[in-house]
């Protein structure tokens, strides 16, 4: 197998990695640091601990005003209103809002402005369960503008985004939960995301009560965006198996993986991908 | 015009009933100044943008989300660049023209009001020059030129146009460095007579720029806009005859600051500094400086020499952060652009605090020292209790800095960094890089800073 070069940047509160296979060091290098350009671009704009970040500006607007995003802003909170829409609410960037307002905030975006309404409410967003996922979306563009197509780049742990295989491998070894997992499976062209409690604890809200709320162990949630898979699989910790089921009827793309205190299942119709190990 | 002095209770007697509100709103950027122009108001102005790279980009997102600017045009020298953010700009809805340099721009856009300049520094000079002849005005990034002979000729062709030439100082639009300077050091004093100041930029050792396959600049482009190759094109600002190093990158915002809140530029510099670390960089990758300031006979705090420390660091961790310090008898104000890290400090024999507490000019940091009464450590000096400043603003950090210009263009504003004033900090950046190099004190002359 080919060399792999990897690189390190601390962004988002978390830890990101950038792995390149099939390239010289110095080129693969340069590449990193032009997709952790666009990852420190896209923090300075998505958190909501920066005084000036546009997610900060929406906290501020008052009902009835408007402010304009620039295109990645806008392009994640548009995926965001999907992510929203096709998890029947279990996603939501507003999570968190009902522990300090009475109702849900209301909000609109306004294609042909590039603008966010203030419908109802205080935009109190939180990306925690999106912006990785779509930062490494982002960042998988900028290395393919480098010809970089073998590549596999981590967020946190929670989300990883592979691109296509090392040269003379099967894909990307990733393992569902930790590092010395039993349960490995070779990835390419997709993107994997896991949402537990073991990290952090119940930190999941569920948008539609406002209360903490965890319906299984761990989730993992398969999908070629990691914008998507990362919101599938906080949405899943508060679905119960029916429900999710449902949603991948309507979104054949997506695959979820259960994971009980013992048991394994994985639920929808897209084909896992291959086994590294076998279980 | 001498801006009016008050003593502290003076000032509090004066603000006591507008509150902080009114004060708030009196720091706005471009509040109580009178327009630069009879022209009228020009509700929509059309502004092309001059040098996309990684500074440009931070510019074109305010320009695209300022009311009553159309992006027009954008130019660059690259064509992968140019191209890429043509694309990006497409798909926020907005169509504009891509040229490849300013001649043609210019050649080709006959209904433009202004431009906004962001090359690498040795075209600011030439590129402004020719956009103001051509009736425009210009808001240029900073450094003003990579040369003191370029900065010059950049305010004599403004002042023979009689067009608006902004320097892209942008914390001189900041409505949080408005209210530190001219509310709480100009008007309550709270440092009481500044007798130094520091400030420093600390960054992280970084890989040189590369470029991505397939998407070079042929050799005859290169040498056509001054370039040796690709490798200097994507690094130019740590080449002579390019850019000045980071001492003009980063320095310059900062450096500018001492200026600007002290009132007068340096009279003398020392400096330190060298290529330790980079061996294929020309420009230093360090530098130490040590300014001396007088404040002005017509200071509102007072008068008394200062000096001025600045650091500008690549090759260390990025924890020492980015931040401008002022530091008094009564008091320190520790500046940034990032309000996490702006923090003011009350030393013990200055007045109380708790009337600007109570007023909302000052908060009471939510960390303090611990202050027990019934026990006492015999360790060290007590820590000074933090106050924050409440003043926050929700726009992208270059957005007021934009906006004044575009403001004063309509005649609604005055600049609030003309290249006139902005040549001074000009000057005695250009001399620190002189001093590191010639090891020893410069001194300047308030005529040498004036163009």
């Amino acid at each position: 197998m080919s060399e792999i070069h990897v690189f390190n940047r601390r962004a988002m509160a978390t830890q990101f990695q950038v792995r390149i296979a099939n390239e010289e060091k110095a080129y693969a290098q340069q590449a990193a640091q032009a997709a952790f350009a666009l990852l420190d671009d896209l923090e300075s704009k998505l958190s909501r601990f920066r005084a000036n970040s546009e997610i900060a500006q929406i906290g501020e607007l008052k009902v009835g005003e408007k402010l304009r995003l620039t295109e990645p802003v806008f392009a994640c909170l548009n995926l965001a209103r999907k992510m929203e829409f096709a998890t029947r609410g279990a996603f939501s960037v507003t999570a968190a809002a009902l522990r300090t307002q009475p109702t849900k905030p209301l909000w609109s975006l306004v294609d042909k402005e590039f603008t966010i309404r203030c419908d109802n409410g205080r935009l109190e967003f939180d990306l925690g369960a999106i912006g990785k996922g779509f930062a490494l979306d982002r960042m998988a563009t900028v290395l393919h503008e480098w010809s970089c197509s073998a590549y596999l780049l981590v967020a946190g742990g929670s989300s990883i985004l592979a691109g296509e295989a090392p040269a003379d491998s099967a894909g990307w070894s990733c393992g569902l939960g930790d590092d010395h997992s039993p349960r490995r499976h070779w990835l390419s062209q997709a993107s994997l995301s896991g949402s537990g409690l073991a990290v952090k604890g119940k930190h999941i809200f569920d948008p539609r009560t406002g209360q903490p709320c965890s319906k299984h162990h761990r989730t993992w949630a398969l999908a070629d965006s990691a914008a998507e898979s990362d919101a599938l699989s906080t949405a899943c910790m508060i679905l119960e198996e029916p429900e999710i089921q449902e949603i991948l009827r309507r979104n054949p793309a997506w695959l979820v993986f259960l994971n009980e205190e013992k048991t394994w299942q994985h639920l929808g119709s897209r084909t896992a991908p291959p086994l590294a190990t076998s279980e | 015009m001498v801006k009016p002095t008050y003593t502290r209770r003076e000032f509090l007697g004066t603000t006591a009933v507008a509150g902080a509100g009114l004060l708030l709103a009196s720091c706005s950027p471009d509040s109580g100044q009178k327009p630069a122009t009879s022209k009228g108001v020009l509700s929509n102005l059309n502004v092309a943008l001059i040098g996309c790279g990684a500074e440009g980009q931070v510019l074109l997102e305010s320009l695209l989300v300022i009311e009553g600017i159309k992006l027009v045009a954008i130019v660059d020298v690259w064509k992968y660049n140019r191209e890429s953010n043509i694309r990006r700009i497409k798909a926020q809805g907005v169509e504009v023209n891509g040229y490849e340099n300013y001649e043609d721009l210019l050649a080709h856009e006959k209904d433009l009001q202004a431009v906004v300049v962001a090359t690498p520094d040795f075209w600011h000079a030439p590129i402004t020059n020719a956009c103001l002849k051509a009736g425009l005005h210009v808001y240029c990034e900073k450094m003003m030129s990579n040369t003191i002979e370029g900065a010059r000729s950049m305010v004599q062709t403004m002042r023979e146009t009689g067009k608006l030439l902004q320097i892209g100082h942008q914390r001189r639009s900041n409505p949080r460095y408005i209210f530190a300077l001219n509310r709480l050091i100009h008007d309550a004093k709270i440092c009481g007579r500044l007798t130094a100041a520091q400030a420093q930029w600390n960054r992280a050792v970084t890989e040189d720029f590369g470029w991505p396959k397939h998407s070079d600049m042929s050799a005859a482009e290169l040498a056509k806009y001054g370039f040796k190759d690709m490798h200097q094109f994507r690094n130019w600002r740590w080449f002579k005859g390019l850019g000045g190093g980071p001492l003009s990158d980063l320095g310059a915002h900062q450096i500018d600051i001492f200026n600007w809140w002290l009132g007068s530029p340096a009279k003398t510099v020392m400096a330190s500094g060298g290529v330790d670390y980079y061996q294929n960089h020309e420009w230093y990758d360090n530098a130490m400086v040590v300014y001396e300031y007088q404040l002005p006979h017509d200071s509102p705090i007072p008068t008394g020499i200062v000096r001025a420390f600045y650091q500008v660091q690549t090759t260390t961790s990025a924890g020492g952060g980015y931040f401008e310090m002022f530091m008094g008898d009564e008091g320190t104000i520790k500046m940034s652009e990032n309000p996490s890290i702006t923090k003011l400090y009350r030393e013990d024999r200055a007045p109380a605090w708790d009337d600007l507490v109570a007023k909302n000019y000052l908060r009471t940091s939510a960390t303090q020292p611990a202050n027990d009464a019934d026990k006492v450590d015999v360790r060290e000096t007590a820590p000074l209790l933090q106050y924050d400043i409440p003043v926050t603003f929700a726009k992208k950090i270059h957005q007021p800095h934009l906006e004044n210009f575009f403001n004063a263009i309509r005649g609604t504003a005055k600049l609030n960094c003309p290249a006139d004033e902005a040549f001074a900090s000009e000057y005695v950046i250009h001399k620190a890089n002189e001093a590191i190099a010639a090891r020893k004190i410069l001194e300047i002359s308030e005529e040498e800073t004036k163009a």
